[in-house]
């Protein structure tokens, strides 16, 4: 890579140096290998070494002055809270919808807590569909309902369902006798505004963390789908498929990156996406209200409720948002569980690294070595974890392998431990132990460690 | 969120070299080593400012709910000025806790469901002649704009702060009283998650906390003191300044906000100085052990920020127009404290803070 900016020369320089320091300052710790010290920056040089309830919120390190004050913009934006009042900023909500900003769901940046029995869904939403597909081969959505159910109304609207939630819970033991329990989620729609859908699929999801996605979505795709093996033809049991889903503003079938089952195309696109589906806000690329076809639709005075300004600035606030670095990753419980995440075949989905593709014109995600432990790409993760609802070409047991980096902040950024699509899981255990399908082999890999290796693994997460 | 730019991986690295060898030492020569020392003030910040100050925003909703349940029986003027008199001394509290907007009350994500704004009339007006019960779950289901401080503020103050007692209906009394029992509750909350293992894990940070050693407490918090000077210079009072725009206020119909901003710095006179319900340790014995000009530049710039807003005579809403140019100094005070927390008080408990 050629170093063209003067504040890059100054880092890396002060980076060798800083390495040189370490590795003489004294032998104690166990220092990684030269080629391993890059994994310290999980987001390349768009890596922020800050562990607090702000991990997961910084602004590239090496934005410019100007950029700053975009991303701040972009910030405001992401906080503003959306009202039905007519009169004020923010105009615009629902109205029907399913929160009130971005940062509602996507609290700190990071991952939304699972409701817990009784508790209203807060960062958790429901997409539905009936059988069949749109135009584009995306969910056929729900005659009077669309793709995603809204439980919430403003004044004078009715919202479309009420939900609530509950848990059944099963007990389990490793082969040596620790036990562990799990919890399915079950889903009740009462209150239907109109006639409920007889045949409506039902897919709960948890608001994803936000940082590092500039990154993702600046990995080249060929990269990505060179890992492809529809038809498992190595043989290793795992054939991760790349979703292709409908681009709008290219009008044309792109790759699926973001979203639990890689539906959007782009950040823009899942951006502008979710200001129309979570708040009822219409926009330049979704112009009508998720309440179209309804009796209480906006559409005669249908403006666009979001300024494209500020569309953008949100879209470039997430793509700027930088990645936690590593934390104690050269402790020595830390590399065994290392080599275990890599024995027992995590990374074979959780691929631990990529470099971004060269981008002229945006140097701050060029040519990066990223550490998102992803390949982006849609596997089958078995019957317990299917939503049994496709979503383009993901079918009903397929999800997107979701990032880890930053996994081990959770607590700290978000105060809890939820994982997996719909938050189900209240553990890093529990969550690899939801896993199956092609992952089957990897789970019961984790499953038959012993105790301590088990938590080495473990440890291993919490470090990412 | 707000915050700016922690890069500095190299510094890091840097550390982790220098700091697993180190030997501890005390420059100070005051009692104790730097590490009992820089534990003692986790401990004593836990208690002093930020224990404190939630109790007292915890007894503050306590006395408004009071205060609410005496005017709706008896529907005096002087009840509801004492009404008044508690939503001010509460909103006091929480404003002194911005600058502590880490652990429960973020994780919990109370901030925006006690204190969003501005309020949503439309909304409100709705609510009122709506004819649901104000129970505490139709509260939860409003949106954030329609409870918390604000809305408790629109009702008992009125629009421009003239409100008579005459004047509320009694659905507004009803919603009134509902909305001083969800702040309760919030507050409630805030108060017990701390209690319930939140002080633990951040007085002992290590295994069983979510902060894996001093370093991570100590990042935290100044994170934190930062991003409240951020918040006031560069959003509370920077955004409804450029837009011109006084319906942006954040406690317009008390006429309260520039109380609230001086009060977030002085959350950071706080923390910074260990003192609230007593003067104990606080960030200023940590920079006093390694660096007293750095602790003199500090002082002088809090003292500096606070005097800034002090300076101001008019209502905020007013200021905008009226005392711009003193709305300009107050936001560059701030940003300059904010600005040597971030480059200098930062790297610095970095450095010295034990891994």
């Amino acid at each position: 890579m050629k170093l063209q900016h003067p504040k890059y020369r100054i880092k890396v320089i002060a980076i060798l140096v800083a390495l040189v320091a370490f590795v003489f300052a004294c032998r104690k710790a166990v220092p990684l290998s030269d080629s391993e010290q890059n994994e310290w920056y999980s987001g390349g040089m768009q890596t922020v070494f800050i562990s607090g309830s702000g991990a997961y919120g910084q602004p590239f390190p090496t934005l410019s002055k100007e950029k700053q004050e975009l991303h701040e913009l972009g910030d405001v934006g992401f906080g503003a809270i959306f009202n039905s009042d007519p009169k004020q900023r923010n105009y615009g909500l629902g109205p029907i919808f399913n929160h009130v900003s971005c940062a509602s769901c996507h609290i700190g940046d990071g991952r939304g807590k699972a409701p817990e029995t009784g508790e209203a869904l807060g960062s958790l939403l429901l997409r539905i569909s009936v059988p069949g597909t749109d135009p584009h081969g995306g969910p056929k959505p729900v005659p009077f309902y669309g793709g995603q159910l809204q439980q919430r109304s403003i004044f004078g609207a009715a919202a479309e369902a009420d939900v609530t939630v509950s848990y059944t819970e099963k007990s389990y033991q490793f082969p040596d006798g620790e036990s562990y329990a799990l919890r399915t989620p079950v889903y009740t729609l009462s209150n239907y505004y109109t006639t409920g859908p007889g045949n409506m699929m039902v897919s709960a999801r948890m608001a994803a963390p936000v940082f590092g996605l500039g990154l993702l979505e600046a990995i080249n795709e060929m990269d990505i789908l060179a890992l492809q093996d529809i038809n498992d033809q190595d043989g290793d049991g795992i054939s991760g498929k790349a979703n292709r889903v409908w681009d709008i503003e290219k009008n044309e079938m792109n790759l699926g990156r973001f979203g639990w089952k890689a539906g959007q195309p782009s950040l823009i696109q899942q951006s502008a996406a979710a200001y129309n589906q979570d708040m009822g806000i219409t926009n330049r690329l979704f112009p009508e209200e998720s309440s179209l076809g309804q009796t209480q639709g906006n559409l005669a005075s249908s403006i666009q409720e979001l300024s494209d300004s500020t569309l953008y600035a949100v879209a470039y606030y997430v793509k700027s948002l930088a990645v936690p670095g590593r934390r104690r990753a050269n402790e020595p419980l830390i590399q065994q569980g290392k080599i275990l995440f890599n024995q027992t075949g995590c990374n074979s989905c959780h691929v631990p690294s990529f470099r971004t593709a060269a981008n002229m014109a945006f140097p701050e995600l060029s040519n990066q070595l990223i550490y998102p432990y992803t390949d982006l790409l849609v596997h089958d993760m078995g019957n317990g974890l299917a939503d049994n609802r496709p979503e383009f070409l993901a079918n009903g047991t397929e999800w997107r392998t979701p990032p880890l980096w930053g996994i081990g902040l959770s607590k700290i950024v978000n105060g809890h431990n939820n994982f997996l699509h719909d938050g189900r899981a209240r553990s890093l255990t529990e969550a690899i132990m939801w896993h199956g399908g092609e992952a089957e082999k990897a789970k019961s890999g984790f499953e038959n460690l012993n105790t301590q290796e088990r938590k080495a693994l473990i440890a291993f997460l919490e470090s990412l | 969120m707000n915050t700016k730019n922690i890069s500095s991986a190299a510094l890091i690295i840097s550390l982790i070299g220098i700091h697993s060898c180190r030997k501890a030492e005390n420059p100070s020569g005051s009692s104790g080593t730097p590490e009992e020392v820089q534990k003692a003030i986790i401990y004593q910040l836990a208690d002093n400012v930020i224990f404190a100050t939630y109790q007292d925003m915890d007894s503050g909703a306590v006395a408004l709910e009071t205060h609410v349940n005496a005017f709706i029986q008896n529907g005096g003027e002087e009840e509801l000025k004492a009404c008044r008199e508690s939503w001010l001394a509460i909103r006091g509290a929480w404003e002194k806790s911005e600058g502590f907007l880490f652990g429960p009350v973020a994780t919990q994500n109370v901030d925006p469901r006690i204190d969003t704004w501005p309020v949503n009339f439309q909304s409100l007006d709705s609510v009122l002649t709506h004819n649901s019960t104000f129970d505490n779950a139709y509260i939860e289901s409003l949106e954030d704009a329609l409870r918390g401080f604000h809305p408790i503020e629109y009702l008992i103050f009125g629009q421009n702060g003239e409100k008579k007692a005459a004047d509320f209906t009694q659905r507004q009394k009803d919603y009134l009283l509902a909305l001083s029992h969800n702040l309760r509750g919030l507050c409630d909350l805030v108060v017990n998650e701390w209690h319930g293992g939140y002080y633990k894990e951040f007085t002992q940070p290590g295994s069983g906390s979510v902060y894996a050693n001093q370093r991570e407490v100590y990042e935290e918090i100044v994170q934190a003191i930062i991003g409240i000077c951020d918040e006031v210079a560069n959003g509370k009072i920077l955004e409804p300044f450029s837009a011109n725009d006084p319906s942006l206020e954040e406690s317009p119909f008390s006429q309260n906000s520039m109380t609230d901003f001086t009060n977030n710095i002085r959350s950071v006179a706080n923390i910074y100085y260990g003192a609230y319900s007593k003067n104990g340790k606080g960030l200023e014995d940590f920079v006093r052990l390694y660096n007293l000009s750095l602790h003199g530049k500090i002082s002088m710039e809090i003292e500096a920020a606070i005097k800034s807003l002090e300076n101001i005579s008019l209502p905020f809403g007013q200021a905008i127009t009226a005392e711009a140019t003193k709305l300009q100094s107050a936001m560059d005070a701030i940003n300059a404290l904010k600005e040597t927390l971030e480059n200098e008080l930062l790297p610095l408990v970095q450095l010295h803070s034990a891994e």
